[in-house]
């Protein structure tokens, strides 16, 4: 293996935290043993590493001391590694040049009650950061060139919103439908709730402007095909009827719906009788009829809903509630209290969740006369269809458990939501994950609610999970803005943490490109040899493909041999740590205090402070400790509003500080 | 296993209930009332019994007796179905169930009825009165149109209908109420000790003072004579004085003596009472002061009016007599005073009034039952 160039100048920084790291790790012996490391030149403790002050002293050592690479040992890497990799920029370095060892999150505060050995492991974790630093290399952001266009799979209203927005805003965009005409599931049905608009005039409206608009394709009859590419190159073929495009797109928004639950044969009577059916049906019975509903040439004049069907299955498949069925289908009895005359209504339900606000819906409806009886999972509605009329017999946990009977024309199955059958086939050409419920998965349900795991690709809608139409256009709206936000730019910035072949050593056996789910090595041609090579976009840096390699051509940048290597060699050393005291501060006295002595100090600062107001080094001078230590202090009575600032001093360097509630001076 | 009836609930409302059908449930009203306990469910079970149309449930309890009105439930209930209201109705309802003529319903249901009945009655009344004097002008011009035998008969009939009636009101309602009761076999000798419990509670109306007790209940700060519980009090114990000092007068002495007489003093002493304690409620119906007077109907004011006019014209009538004084407009005073009497009482079995007569029964059988 070549020699590769290592770090000689390093600067070390051991973060006290305040006492979350100084109260169980030993950080000032800590910081004396590592001074002696090779390539370290500064080795310090800091009390906070984050604060402005530190860092800026930080950079100054970076110029002065002309460092070539940082180590910071503080907190978990997810608080800061931003804020140290900043510094590193500021002060001159290449950002991967700096390494964040975690003594606090997976040291000090996972062992605490053995200081001892937290000390060791800190020393360990320190060392091992080092020696990954030595071997670092300088790495740059990899630029991608985007594509301004964007495949949406799905015409319904979450897609033709979506659509609409993006070629607002400047995209090309092809709009993809299965099916012979736009819509989705928001065309069949007429009045919806809260508005009142028909569903199908929304479905027209949307899409006259998407007619408007000529920079969007729309697609009927059409099917994709096979997906490649990565993040603002994907290269998508759809198939439209026998023939097939190639379309190219920076980012693929997936809107493709949901199905309603289809009961299965002999499920509260469904299939036994015409009496009986689905919510979906129902609707487009009330939407036809006018004066009276009739079903096998009855009248209806008694309607019983069962809601549930499908959905919140604890021992089935749909274990998720379907969210909107409740207010459906409660709209629904409203509707059919306008439209008909003398139609008395039951809901046999479990919970009533009309939530938000169409809890109005609720009590329009039970003051409509509507009677409402509530029944458990476990003791469902048995529903009898043979004779004249239909007869339900239902415990009603609202009447202690009797059992009633509930005589109706019609059984009105409210059914949920479940994913669509062909999510998995779509997940399969998209590489993204489905759920437990599969529906589609997004990364983070709260922080990152339409992205999935593959970059590019984002939800939108009711695919993900069930939704009203509100809630779908909102979360269709929400991936098209972070699509634009994509693809505006001529190139994407990726993060360089990914696989790097060294041609030399590559003698292409194809091992490495068979392990990749994400296909990103492909074999290419260069100095007269196939090697293999990494698609920059597309490699997510997971690692598989390394530890395979039988010539050990591939390695991941920040992994390399050396550095991983260095690591375990610097975490393995042995340590002899002296067992001191606890101990927190610095400066000539070597006083020890801890977060108990709180009181003492205060009240020395206290009092200095009451004769006038001080700046942290006229307080640290005054009373003859280290500046770090009155920081803190300082910093803790600032935040329990016992001080305040009195703004800056003359040469505008440093805060001075003022009693604020004299109340705590007591003794 | 019961079939759901849901017009049962549409019968309900015409006894007064009209926005009881909104209950959601929750239970609100059974948790703030301060007579549940956990043997009891009211009003919300009451409301969802009616809302499925269980009409035996609702006329074989005797929960639905124990409810004093105080409004507490209809204040929390997030609906706003007014489960208090709903409680008076179906107490209409089965006094209007319990009688045998059906007069009950009808006054109870149609406003135009109530108040022909109402002055049907007082004709007859009046007619009657006149059988009593029939030495006056009128008498005689009456009795050329319609023979003193029919009219005094006639009285008499009227009389003992509604007295019939609330007999076998009584009856049918026990024997509804024993049907829910304990099925464990009655012990003998659980008779003296209910029955001292009911005594109890009529004489100290403790079980009232426990309603509408919340810390932030409208009467938590007001004196005790001005709440509800002493003014149902006041008015109760006053009728019972005056009914009793009248009875004592007729039986013993002529009605016009001397006011130390010591059934006088009683009736003075009751008088008063009793117009306290209506002129209060009227004040209290007329501002709607709480929830629980938000609601009153034409039997409601008929009855507490009624009261309150029998209680003025018979002080009217006292001083008249101390002062002697033999003027055309005491006489009218007296022909008014006696009709609005006799009206309460014929009207007994057909109004508002025979709670008196059926709670009474009710709380008797609810302490039998519950080891008092």
């Amino acid at each position: 293996m070549e020699e590769k160039p290592k770090k000689e100048r390093i600067g070390v920084y051991i973060c006290h935290c305040g006492g979350n790291i100084s109260d169980y790790v030993d950080v000032a012996q800590i910081r004396d043993i590592v001074r002696s490391e090779d390539g370290v030149v500064v080795s310090k403790n800091v009390m906070f590493a984050c604060a402005d002050s530190n860092q800026k002293e930080m950079i100054k050592d970076i110029e002065e001391g002309k460092l070539d690479a940082i180590v910071v040992a503080s907190c978990s890497p997810k608080l800061h590694l931003h804020t140290f990799r900043n510094v590193a920029l500021r002060g001159g370095i290449n950002p991967y040049n700096y390494t964040q060892v975690n003594i606090r999150e997976q040291c000090s505060w996972a062992h605490s009650d053995t200081p001892l050995e937290a000390s060791e492991k800190a020393a360990g974790l320190i060392r091992a950061g080092i020696r990954k630093v030595t071997f670092s290399e300088a790495l740059d952001n990899i630029e991608v060139s985007s594509t301004r266009a964007v495949v949406v799979i799905g015409a319904g209203v979450s897609g033709m919103r979506a659509a609409i927005d993006l070629a607002k805003m400047g995209n090309q965009v092809y709009l993809i439908e299965k099916e012979n005409s736009v819509g989705g599931n928001v065309a069949k049905w007429k009045d919806l709730f809260i508005t009142g608009q028909q569903g199908t005039a929304i479905v027209d409206a949307l899409s006259m402007k998407i007619r408007e608009l000529t920079n969007i394709k729309l697609f009927t009859n059409a099917v994709i095909d096979k997906v490649s590419g990565s993040l603002g190159n994907f290269f998508v073929n759809v198939r439209v009827n026998d023939e097939i495009l190639n379309l190219k797109a920076g980012a693929i928004l997936v809107s493709t719906g949901f199905d309603s639950y289809q009961p299965v044969d002999g499920e509260f009577g469904y299939g036994k009788s015409p009496a009986v059916m689905t919510l979906p049906g129902f609707r487009q019975l009330v939407d036809k009829s006018k004066g009276a509903m009739f079903v096998d040439n009855r009248r209806i004049s008694s309607i019983a809903y069962i809601y549930c069907v499908g959905t919140r299955q604890t021992k089935g498949e749909n274990k998720y509630c379907s969210r909107v069925c409740c207010t459906a289908a409660i709209h629904s009895s409203l509707l059919v209290h306008e439209k008909f005359r003398d139609v008395q209504t039951y809901h046999l339900y479990r919970d009533i969740r009309t939530y938000g606000k169409q809890e109005i819906l609720y009590e329009q409806s039970s003051g409509n006369g509507d009677i409402y009886l509530k029944y458990d999972e476990k003791t469902p509605p048995i529903v009898d269809t043979t004779g004249n009329k239909v007869l339900i017999k239902i415990k009603d946990e609202l009447t202690r458990r009797q059992e009633m009977e509930v005589e109706a024309d019609l059984v009105v199955l409210v059914t949920g939501m479940v994913p669509r059958s062909d999510n998995k086939a779509i997940a399969e050409l998209l590489k993204i994950p489905v759920g437990n419920d599969k529906f589609f998965n997004e990364i983070h349900p709260k922080l990152r609610p339409v992205e999935t795991v593959i970059n590019g690709v984002f939800l939108g809608g009711s695919c993900q999970g069930p939704k009203n139409i509100s809630e779908s256009v909102q979360s269709s709206l929400s991936a098209a803005v972070k699509i634009n936000a994509l693809t505006k730019n001529p190139t994407i910035m990726l993060e360089p943490i990914i696989a790097r072949v060294n041609f030399n050593a590559c003698t292409w056996c194809g091992k490495c490109a068979e392990v990749c789910e994400y296909d990103a090595i492909h074999p290419i041609g260069m100095f007269g040899k196939t090697v293999a090579s990494v698609n920059e976009a597309t490699c997510k840096g997971c690692g598989i493909c390394a530890p395979i390699c039988p010539d050990d051509a591939i390695d991941i940048a920040q992994y390399s041999n050396n550095e991983i290597e260095g690591m375990i060699d610097g975490f393995l050393e042995s340590i002899e740590l002296k067992e001191a005291g606890k101990t927190g501060s610095e400066g000539p006295e070597e006083e020890i205090v801890l977060m108990k002595d709180m009181p003492r100090i205060w009240r020395q600062i206290t009092a200095s402070l009451e004769v006038n107001s001080k700046t942290i080094p006229a307080l640290a001078k005054e009373l003859g400790l280290g500046p770090e230590l009155i920081t803190w202090h300082l910093m803790t009575m600032n935040k329990y509003s016992l001080v305040e600032a009195d703004g800056l001093d003359d040469s505008d360097e440093y805060y001075s500080y003022k009693l604020k509630n004299h109340q705590y001076v007591q003794d | 296993m019961s079939r759901i009836d849901q017009t049962f609930a549409f019968e309900i409302k015409k006894y007064g209930a009209k926005d009881f059908s909104t209950c959601f449930n929750c239970g609100n009203c059974t948790a703030v009332c301060g007579l549940t306990d956990k043997n009891t469910s009211f009003p919300r079970l009451f409301i969802r019994q009616g809302m499925l149309g269980q009409k035996e449930e609702i006329l074989q309890s005797k929960e639905l007796w124990l409810c004093y009105a105080c409004g507490e439930c209809s204040e929390t209930c997030p609906r706003q179905a007014g489960p208090g209201d709903y409680m008076a109705a179906l107490r209409r309802y089965a006094i209007a169930s319990y009688e045998p003529t059906g007069i009950t319903k009808l006054m109870f249901k149609s406003n135009p009825a109530f108040i022909v009945m109402t002055l049907l009655f007082a004709m007859i009344l009046g007619f009657f009165l006149f059988t009593l004097k029939p030495h006056y002008e009128v008498s005689r011009w009456l009795f050329t149109i319609l023979p003193f035998a029919v009219i005094h008969n006639m009285g008499l009939v009227i009389f003992s209908i509604t007295g019939l009636s609330i007999a076998w009101g009584l009856v049918t309602m026990y024997l509804k109420l024993r049907k829910n009761g304990n099925k464990e076999g009655k012990t003998a000798g659980t008779f003296i000790k209910p029955l001292l419990a009911l005594v109890n509670e009529i004489a100290t109306m403790n079980r009232y003072k426990t309603c509408d007790e919340e810390e932030d209940s409208f009467w938590k700060t007001k004196p005790w004579y001005t709440q509800p519980w002493f003014i149902h009090w006041s008015i109760m114990w006053g009728f019972i004085g005056l009914l009793l000092a009248t009875v004592l007068d007729f039986m013993f002495k002529d009605p016009a003596t001397s006011i130390w007489w010591p059934s006088r003093i009683l009736g003075t002493i009751a008088g008063i009472l009793m117009i306290y304690g209506a002129t209060l409620a009227i004040n209290y119906r007329l501002k709607k002061v709480t929830n629980a007077y938000s609601e009153t109907r034409l039997a409601d004011w008929t009855f507490i009016w009624f009261l309150w006019i029998a209680g003025i014209t018979g002080f009217w009538m006292e001083l008249s007599v101390t002062f002697g004084a033999d003027l055309l407009i005491n006489h009218l005073v007296f022909i008014i005073h006696t009709i609005i009497s006799m009206e309460l009482v014929l009207l007994f079995a057909f109004s508002k009034f025979a709670h008196a007569a059926y709670r009474p029964l009710a709380l008797f059988l609810f302490f039998r039952e519950n080891g008092k």
